[in-house]
């Protein structure tokens, strides 16, 4: 048997949220810019509140300005604490780039915030002249709270980065790579696999560095304080010129469209590289994109992989169910390796609604031989309810999902966003064969000290 | 000049009226200019009243199920924000069937496109009785408005007071949608009157003594309340209500049933203890549990109170032999450490002149998030001649501060925490604590632990590395060089 049984939110009411609002997401992608700043046009909570869930999972400085709409600004409209907000910013904080990024409030009142940006703009020039104003981007990125999901916001910042920012020039044999919503260890990962490849990359954004920075009170930036790294302006408008654009998430594909569109750089699609043959197939993509060859080495580490999944997985993991939730692209992607693992990922869960996901969930179902079931567009609750009837052995995804686990007393291998009650998840990938090989570890060391130590020890003698 | 300008914030000059140096000569109404709204992109930490409301004020109640009127981010950030531990005990004996309940769930309305369009009040209705039928344990429904339901202008009022008829149980709106009010404070007011205007008053507790507190604005941070808890009773004295640490729903409705109020938090919930004072003759009394001398001083003013002097040495007595030592060891470690108190609220008052007095340190300054003239007057009571006194500092200042003050310590909140550690200095979670409880006796001894901890890890002398860790080796390499160097050009 092998199909799949979609299973669609049967109440109004949304508990334990599986998704947040799109700013979040565009946050996330400005940060990932040498030099950017996110400047949220909206209330003081819809900063503070992203600020604290980024500095929870990351245990780095996240440094997001708003433009503290209240009563006044619902009224009047919010242009004063725009063009006020914009000019601060610049002035004090020399970025080389703002993100001004709406939420619900913003859209609501309806500001005109690109012709507020334009006014900015004028009196930056104004007073820095034209030369130092020029130097300070400032885009638009519209990031309604209202509409689909954080990482739809993400999709809208990265597509705004490039409408604005690239620019046609001589070719320059690069590759862009837009990672998606992901960790420092994954992009670090990716870069890996890239340099060993002897690919150059644009990678959009990168988030590896400001997320994960050294400390280092000597060589760090300050007054202000601006964390290591990030794509440099100038390889966003470098962009337009590279070979092709991978997105590894269907839902983070908007920006290598436009670049396709505009200035005809090829744009291709995931899959999100997770386990075996979702790695495989982006490094055949990458190949086929390039013309590179893939390098000895990297399939070495691919044989380092393939040896833990038969050293471990037929004999601990094999048959065992597991439930998986989080984002449609990371899970499809998890469920994948699962499969591979000789796993039965019996249910999968996502709060965000994608087809793709579907899609992806039916393939696995075929290569595994067994249904599953997929629910799209729910809730944690969702899950949990469903789990008390229909028990599994590990469950997989982020912290929110820890008092549910502990109830249920199901182990929680944790991956995802947010992850705050566990250490280094941040800085461990997912992805690529090296992803895997934490993967294959965090989830056999779960089981042996988990299931096998309670009640069968003496099998871990040997 | 009592007031300063920081460098980092000449293009905003308005910035100086916040900032206030202590001088003792100076007129009492010298304080920092505060409780307004911040500059926009000035890189504040503050935060909106829905949070103020829901992540401080009724998050904490253990039985109650929260509906989030807004599209999903609020009620994704309202989930599990603080660290407020509860136990399933009812005040009837009963136990609450879902243990962690106030940390386990939230719920929302996740308003789309065509809510915003039409009104959200049908998907608020049918979101309020499916909670009422997915937790028909919990023992009322608190729904909040948020930005976005404050500006579409639905009538929460109207729907929650149709459902607490039909459900025949309490529904209650919240009206405290982001944007409104300077800071997170706002929020703490809606919360407090919401709750005073709804319920104080419409229920009898089950057993009352001639020593019922009300402990007001104590939400058991890290289980603060328990300890505050064990003194009181020990002293034969009954926390009827908390306000709203571990509290039920129910312990609000009878509050006007206590004999003293207690008020701990200061600056979130004075309002209620003043309402119930006006309307039901509850009087209510100002108390601090930071530190151990001013847990005594307090703990000494509630016995009087109560005609319990002595119950209240014997609590103080057995705790202080308990701490003493420790205390004793931690001082001598911690003597002369510079520290900046960064707090939402009162606990800049709270801690600085203990920091000093009981444990050695320099407070050389306190800010604050929210807080109102009274907190600054506080403040400026209990710090020493030259303190910075900073009403909402912009994470740009705090970078000053630290390049200036040179702090060995920063209590802070979770925002600020890792942008101090990059700049080489260690911090502390003051909001929710790192390895709480803080309060009373035992609580000090743990935050001095903590401050021990932190300044004296050994990574702070770790941080850069160091090419030739031996300085006179390094000296006499550098002259052999040099020699070497002088021969080869003869």
């Amino acid at each position: 048997m092998s199909d799949i049984n979609v299973m669609e939110k049967e109440r109004t009411v949304t508990i334990n949220p599986l998704k947040t609002c799109q700013p979040l997401g565009a946050m996330f992608a400005v940060t990932g810019i040498r030099k950017g700043i996110p400047l949220v046009h909206g209330s003081q909570g819809c900063s503070t509140f992203v600020r604290y869930s980024l500095s929870k999972h990351f245990r780095e400085p996240s440094e997001i300005a708003v433009t503290s709409l209240h009563e006044d600004a619902a009224v009047f409209g919010g242009r004063k604490n725009l063009i006020e907000g914009i000019i601060n910013l610049a002035l004090r904080f020399k970025p080389e780039l703002i993100g001004v990024i709406t939420t619900c409030s913003s859209e609501i009142i309806g500001d005109d915030v690109i012709g507020f940006i334009k006014t900015a703009q004028q009196q930056l020039t104004e007073q820095l002249g034209e030369e130092k104003s020029k130097k300070i981007n400032i885009i638009p990125i519209s990031t309604p709270s209202f509409v689909e999901t954080h990482l739809k916001g993400y999709d809208n910042a990265l597509n705004a980065l490039v409408t604005h920012q690239a620019q046609p020039g001589e070719t320059n044999e690069k590759i862009n790579v837009v990672p998606g919503m992901v960790n420092p260890g994954d992009i670090r990962e990716i870069k890996h696999i890239l340099g060993m490849m002897n690919l150059e990359a644009i990678i959009l954004t990168d988030t590896s560095d400001p997320f994960d920075s050294p400390l280092r009170p000597s060589k760090a930036e300050m007054l202000p304080y601006y964390p290591k790294g990030g794509t440099s302006v100038e390889e966003i408008a470098d962009s337009a010129n590279s070979t092709a654009t991978i997105s590894l998430c269907h839902y983070a594909s908007s920006g290598g469209e436009t670049l396709e569109k505009k200035y005809g750089v090829k744009s291709s699609i995931g899959p999100f590289p997770v386990g075996i043959q979702n790695t495989d197939e982006f490094l055949r993509s990458l190949k086929n994109l390039t013309g590179v060859k893939i390098p000895e080495e990297l399939l070495d580490e691919r044989g380092i992989l393939i040896d833990a999944m038969a050293d471990l997985s037929s004999r601990y993991l094999a048959g065992r169910k597991v439930a998986i939730y989080g984002d449609p692209c990371m899970t499809a992607g998890i469920a994948r390796f699962v499969g591979e693992l000789g796993m039965e990922p019996s249910v999968v869960c996502t709060g965000a609604k994608s087809e793709e996901f579907v899609n992806e969930m039916k393939t696995v179902s075929r290569e595994i031989g067994s249904s599953i079931d997929v629910m799209v567009g729910q809730d944690l609750r969702a899950l949990e309810v469903y789990l008390q009837e229909n028990p599994v052995e590990v469950m997989m995804g982020n912290s929110d999902g820890r008092l549910i686990a502990r109830y249920l007393d199901i182990p929680l291998v944790r991956f995802g966003f947010p992850v705050f009650d566990r250490v280094g998840y941040h800085r461990n990938p997912i992805i690529g064969y090296n992803g895997g090989l934490n993967l294959i570890n965090l989830l056999t060391n779960t089981v042996l000290e988990k299931i096998y130590e309670p009640v069968t020890h003496w099998k871990l003698q040997q | 000049m009592p007031y300063k300008l920081f460098d980092v914030s000449k293009e905003i000059p308005e910035r100086k009226k916040h900032i206030y140096v202590k001088h003792c000569s100076d007129p009492k109404e010298d304080l920092p200019h505060c409780n307004s709204k911040t500059i926009p992109g000035s890189m504040t930490e503050r935060g909106c009243a829905f949070a103020g409301v829901k992540g401080v004020i009724t998050g904490a109640i253990k039985d109650v199920v929260h509906v989030v009127h807004s599209p999903i981010g609020c009620t994704s950030y309202g989930y599990g924000a603080k660290r407020y531990p509860t136990t399933p005990d009812l005040p009837n004996g009963e136990k609450f069937p879902i243990p962690d309940f106030n940390l386990r769930y939230i719920l929302g309305t996740d308003l789309q496109e065509s809510d915003v369009v039409f009104g959200g009040v049908k998907k608020l209705k049918q979101s309020i009785l499916e909670a009422a039928k997915e937790f028909p344990e919990a023992n009322a429904i608190y729904t909040y408005s948020t930005c976005t339901t404050g500006l579409i202008g639905d009538d929460m009022d109207a729907v929650v007071k149709e459902l607490s008829e039909e459900l025949d149980k309490t529904v209650l709106a919240f009206n405290a949608p982001g944007f409104s009010g300077p800071t997170q404070s706002k929020g703490h007011h809606v919360g407090n009157y919401t709750l005073f205007e709804n319920l104080v008053g419409t229920k009898e507790p089950p057993a009352t003594t001639p020593y019922d507190v009300n402990l007001i604005g104590e939400y058991n941070i890290d289980g603060d309340l328990w300890l505050l808890k064990s003194y009181l009773e020990e002293m034969g004295i009954n926390v009827l209500s908390t306000f709203t640490g571990d509290c039920c729903h129910d312990e609000i409705c009878w509050m006007h049933r206590a004999k003293l109020s207690l008020v701990r938090c200061q600056r979130s919930a004075t309002y209620i203890a003043e309402l119930i004072e006006e309307k039901y003759n509850v009087p209510y009394m100002n108390v601090d549990f930071f530190s151990t001398e001013y847990a005594s001083e307090n703990l000494r003013a509630i016995g009087k109170f109560f005609g319990l002097e002595e119950e209240a040495e014997k609590v103080i007595a057995d705790r202080m032999a308990k701490v003493k030592d420790e205390l004793e060891f931690y001082k001598e470690k911690l003597q002369g450490k510079k520290v900046f108190i960064f707090s939402g609220g009162p606990k800049s008052w709270h801690l600085s002149k203990p920091l000093e007095k009981e444990l050695g340190m320099d407070t050389v300054a306190v800010s604050s998030l929210f807080e109102h003239k009274d907190g600054y007057e506080k403040m400026k009571d209990r710090v020493k001649e030259g303190t910075l006194i900073i009403d909402d500092p912009n994470s740009l200042e705090l970078e000053e501060i630290i390049e200036q003050y040179k702090p060995d310590l920063i209590l802070g909140g979770i925002k600020e925490k890792y942008l101090v550690h990059k700049l080489g200095v260690p911090s502390i979670m003051i909001h929710s604590y790192e390895n709480g409880p803080y309060i009373g006796f035992e609580g000090f001894v743990n935050l001095a632990k903590d401050m021990y901890n932190y300044v004296y890890n050994p990574v702070w002398d770790l941080i850069e590395f160091e090419e030739n860790p031996n300085p006179q080796f390094n000296d006499s390499i550098t002259e052999n060089v040099k020699k070497a160097a002088e021969e080869e050009s003869k």
